[in-house]
């Protein structure tokens, strides 16, 4: 009796990259229904969190392993044509569309939280980390733009889910799987980890950066 | 008998403007109102959060917040809720419980001068304990009496 090779399959996403992404989408609904039932003290703590987030994924796309890297997955116009017309290079990690999909969603997140650092309520009661730095009406100028991008972000993810679905229906590629597995069925050279003393550093570095926005400044 | 005429004067004076004044431009003058109390309570909760307060910011704001807490319940004449026609998160409880909403204007009066009290006697563990007072009570009012943002 023999066994049956199984189709072959190659790494594409490490553990932090995948854990970084299913943190983020369980903690924007949190976020969303955290300030919709007016718990502001918990949406400061979660927003936080987030904050801490996307500064390792900032790091880890700066020294992270191979898939992980902005310069391994941005891509110019011309590849993202050539990758439209269906005569892209198949490389393990991002196509050049998928590589402004994150890109985009990145800088979306970290301006909203960026702008959450500096809003306060209303009421003067509940205020990012460093809205003691301005004014309440520049606060509250801010606010809104916090709000405004939610929605703004919101489309985004709509536009993401779309284009997951559509990767699954007509183009018969599961994306959501090699996100929680982190491998794919493929051949040839899959993703570069990186070793863990870099994820220690880029672990390190966004806790203390965190910290230090939290409490210090 | 000139001072009683002269408060007389000041009486009908005093309503005059108060019918003059449009529902819109009350409920203008109110939010403007309540927005500095917010401005003034940002100040000093950053203060109590601070390692180390400011006392001379705190008090400032303090009496801001005590300047503005004895008018609170006469921001809300008959005819300055939604029926208005403007803007406005004022619920109709306000007018329909006139009573619970005094009680909440109370709170708010006794928070108000504690905090004052505290701000002035410079000592930071009262401003400590006071301030939460105030935001408590600023909260407890707008749960009942205030509309959501959206």
């Amino acid at each position: 009796l023999s066994v049956a090779p199984g189709p072959r399959r190659i790494r594409i996403w490490d553990l932090p990259t995948r854990l970084f992404h299913w943190a983020i989408v369980l903690l924007i609904p949190a976020l969303w229904w955290t300030h919709q039932i007016d718990r502001l003290d918990l949406h400061l703590i979660l927003g936080e969190i987030m904050l801490g987030l996307i500064l390792f994924r900032i790091f880890w796309g700066l020294f992270g392993s191979s898939t992980a890297r902005f310069l391994g997955f941005v891509r110019g116009p011309a590849a993202v044509l050539r990758y439209l017309r269906g005569k892209g290079e198949a490389a393990p990690g991002h196509n050049p569309i998928g590589g402004w999909n994150v890109m985009v969603m990145l800088l979306l997140i970290a301006t909203e939280i960026g702008l959450g650092l500096f809003v306060s309520d209303e009421d003067g009661l509940n205020e990012g980390p460093l809205a003691h730095l301005i004014s309440y009406d520049s606060a509250r100028i801010l606010a809104h733009r916090h709000e405004t991008l939610f929605y703004i972000l919101l489309g985004f993810i709509a536009l993401h889910i779309a284009a997951i679905l559509f990767y699954a229906i007509v183009k018969r590629d599961n994306l959501v799987v090699p996100l929680v597995t982190g491998s794919r069925p493929g051949e040839g050279e899959g993703m570069r980890p990186a070793p863990l003393w870099r994820f220690l550093a880029a672990a390190g570095l966004a806790v203390a950066l965190t910290l230090w926005i939290a409490l210090i400044l | 008998v000139k001072e009683l005429v002269l408060a007389a004067a000041a009486i009908v004076g005093l309503v005059g403007v108060a019918f003059a004044q449009s529902a819109p431009q009350i409920i203008q003058t109110r939010q403007a109102n309540y927005k500095q109390m917010g401005a003034a309570m940002k100040g000093i909760n950053e203060q109590i959060r601070a390692d180390a307060p400011d006392v001379a910011i705190t008090r400032r704001n303090s009496a801001v917040l005590l300047h503005f807490a004895p008018q609170v319940l006469t921001w809300f004449p008959r005819g300055t809720g939604p029926e208005a026609g403007v803007r406005t998160r004022a619920l109709p409880q306000i007018w329909t419980d006139r009573a619970g909403f005094r009680r909440a204007g109370a709170l708010l009066l006794v928070a108000a001068r504690n905090l004052d009290a505290a701000a002035r006697s410079g000592d930071i563990a009262r401003i400590r304990a006071a301030a939460p007072q105030v935001s408590h009570a600023c909260s407890n009012c707008h749960d009942s009496y205030r509309a959501e943002e959206h």
